[in-house]
């Protein structure tokens, strides 16, 4: 079960703004996912090995060599403020003692 | 709160626990999910790329060398090496994490259950390390203000981004702020001598997360820990956990009680300080990472990397102790300045004892090779066996050894050029006593009157005339002799 307090919490990990409409569109979007997964589980995996990764691919290694990066510009051109080459940014935390 | 007081009630009712997370960033040129350099001190956001900013369409591919070093860490740390790992995303929203997430290892970690001996005050203590991960360093914040919680903004240099760290984590074995020093301590001299980390705490290579709770003594329920981020040097690893130990006791004094948190230290304020973030407490939504299989290592490779372990420091010091028999305090000396301990072991291949090695090497050669850099050992070698032959007096091996810095040329070439040979034939040196003797009748008189202080005198000048290369033993039996 998913409720709109569920809806809401996601919404805000995700840094997401619903309107009022768009948390019962979601609510009701991730039941029907809910109820697939459900069906699945109704699946006998006993005899399957366990997935880790979708594609089975063994892991490939990259030598460690320094290659081209990107212009400083164009990394800050990617952020709404900088200062003196850094990327600024707001207060981090509330703090208290 | 009211002020925290030292030595109140708290350190006597309760035991401290503290458990570590130690973040290691490893030796590698290249990042570790993308061939950005990791090279310190560039321009800020100078060293990044589509991967390591987390741009669409890119793709990690992980660094060979990376593997080798957590590998090597792991080893050498007595960790059992998984050859099943995997990677998860953590994600969070921070603003030293360009992503937004986190690629780390999770349920299936590279290294599980290993330990870490060493000493705590004349006594061999072990402590578990419950498991190393990899994962990505995160981006360098700057803040505005003495600390976090005081800073009204931040600047943000995403160069570190996506270098390859391992954490270390230890069990909740740690019974106190001095032994979480020694061990953090102990654990950078092992990462240095098997070399996949600078271990520079200044440059941010090393940094702690402590956690740490206090419980009533002889209690097995464990309180509620407070976990202190990102302390980048032993002293603040040291006082913030000395901090704690004070703060929650006064708490738990007063009937009060601790809420689970993350704290920061203020180095400058001398405290800890809390840092509640806006809204929920952390929810990662770890899943599995989706662009990075899993890593399957081959037994004979991991081999291969434990044959690669060189002497550790704990196996050192009772090689030092055991076989030349080095005190604790000197064999301590040689294992935590390696480059001294390599010179000692060249020298001890030489036909010279031990002792006289050492006290060469902590006395005036220390000094001057901080300042100058260190002599070959073939070179101080000749020199060692000048004064054991004797060939020269113990007041001249400091002007030989002067020369060896600022000349290329061996111990005996300058004795000889500079004709330092000690003095010790009777016959030549019988000439000088009488000579300083005849030149001072009136001291003689009042020493032959009882002023014997007055043969310190007469050595001294006999030492000047010949410019300190008469054997003192020589010339104190002679004087004897002539004065009696």
């Amino acid at each position: 079960m998913i409720d709109r307090h569920d809806v809401m919490r996601m919404a805000r990990l995700a840094r997401l703004e619903l309107s009022e409409e768009e948390i019962d569109q979601y609510q009701e979007d991730l039941m029907r996912f809910l109820r697939s997964g459900q069906k699945l589980q109704q699946v006998d995996v006993a005899e399957v090995e366990g997935t880790s990764h979708a594609v089975h691919v063994a892991h490939e290694l990259r030598p460690d060599q320094v290659g081209t990066s990107l212009r400083q510009e164009a990394v800050l051109s990617l952020g709404p403020r900088v200062e003196q080459g850094f990327f600024r940014v707001p207060r981090i935390v509330e703090g208290q003692e | 709160m009211s002020k925290v007081s030292k030595g109140v009630l708290g350190m006597a009712n309760y035991d401290t626990v503290i458990g570590l997370e130690i973040h290691v960033a490893l030796l590698t040129d290249s990042k570790f999910l993308c061939s950005c350099s990791t090279a310190f001190g560039a321009p800020p956001n100078s060293q990044c790329c589509p991967v390591c900013l987390g741009l669409p369409g890119s793709l990690p591919t992980i660094n060979e060398k990376a593997v080798e070093c957590a590998t090597k860490a792991g080893l050498a740390l007595n960790c059992q090496i998984n050859l099943f790992s995997k990677f998860d995303r953590k994600n969070y929203f921070y603003p030293d994490l360009p992503k937004a997430y986190q690629i780390t290892q999770d349920a299936y970690p590279l290294c599980s259950r290993g330990f870490l001996d060493y000493y705590v005050d004349d006594q061999l203590v072990r402590t578990e390390i419950t498991r190393i991960h990899m994962e990505e360093e995160a981006g360098k914040l700057i803040h505005s203000g003495s600390s976090i919680v005081s800073s009204d903004y931040s600047l943000v240099d995403y160069n570190r981004a996506g270098i390859a760290l391992i954490e270390i984590v230890t069990a909740p074995d740690i019974h106190h702020p001095g032994q979480a020093r020694l061990f953090v301590e102990q654990l950078r001299l092992l990462l240095s001598y098997i070399g996949v980390s600078d271990t520079k705490m200044e440059e941010g290579s090393l940094r702690v997360d402590a956690n740490i709770s206090l419980k009533p003594k002889d209690s097995d329920l464990l309180g509620t820990k407070v976990e202190i981020k990102n302390l980048n040097s032993f002293r603040a690893l040291e006082k913030a956990l000395e901090y704690e130990v004070s703060r929650q006791g006064e708490i738990l004094d007063q009937g009060g009680t601790i809420r689970q948190e993350s704290r920061t230290w203020d180095d400058r304020a001398g405290r800890t300080m809390s840092m509640r973030s806006k809204g929920d407490a952390p929810d990662y939504r770890l899943f599995p990472e989706p662009d990075l299989p899993p890593l399957c290592l081959e037994p004979a490779w991991v081999e291969s990397i434990r044959a690669s372990i060189p002497e550790l420091p704990l196996e050192r010091l009772g090689r030092l102790e055991e076989q030349f028999g080095l005190s604790r305090y000197e064999a301590t000396f040689f294992v935590h300045y390696p480059d001294f301990c390599q010179i000692f072991f060249d020298l001890a291949e030489y036909d010279l004892s031990p002792k006289a090695i050492v006290n060469f090497l902590m006395g005036d050669y220390a000094r001057l090779a901080r300042e100058r850099g260190h002599l070959d050992a073939r070179r101080i070698a000749g020199l060692l066996t000048i004064v054991k032959e004797g060939l020269i007096g113990a007041n001249q091996e400091g002007v030989v050894l002067d020369a060896l810095f600022s000349s290329e040329k061996s111990a005996r070439e300058i004795v000889k050029e500079q004709g330092l040979e000690a003095l010790r034939d009777s016959t030549e040196l019988q000439g000088v006593v009488d000579g300083v003797l005849t030149a001072n009748p009136d001291l003689v008189a009042r020493f032959r009157s009882g002023e014997s202080k007055l043969l310190g005198y007469f050595v001294g000048q006999v030492m000047r005339a010949t410019r300190g290369k008469a054997d003192p033993e020589v010339v104190n039996k002679l004087l004897e002799e002539a004065l009696s």
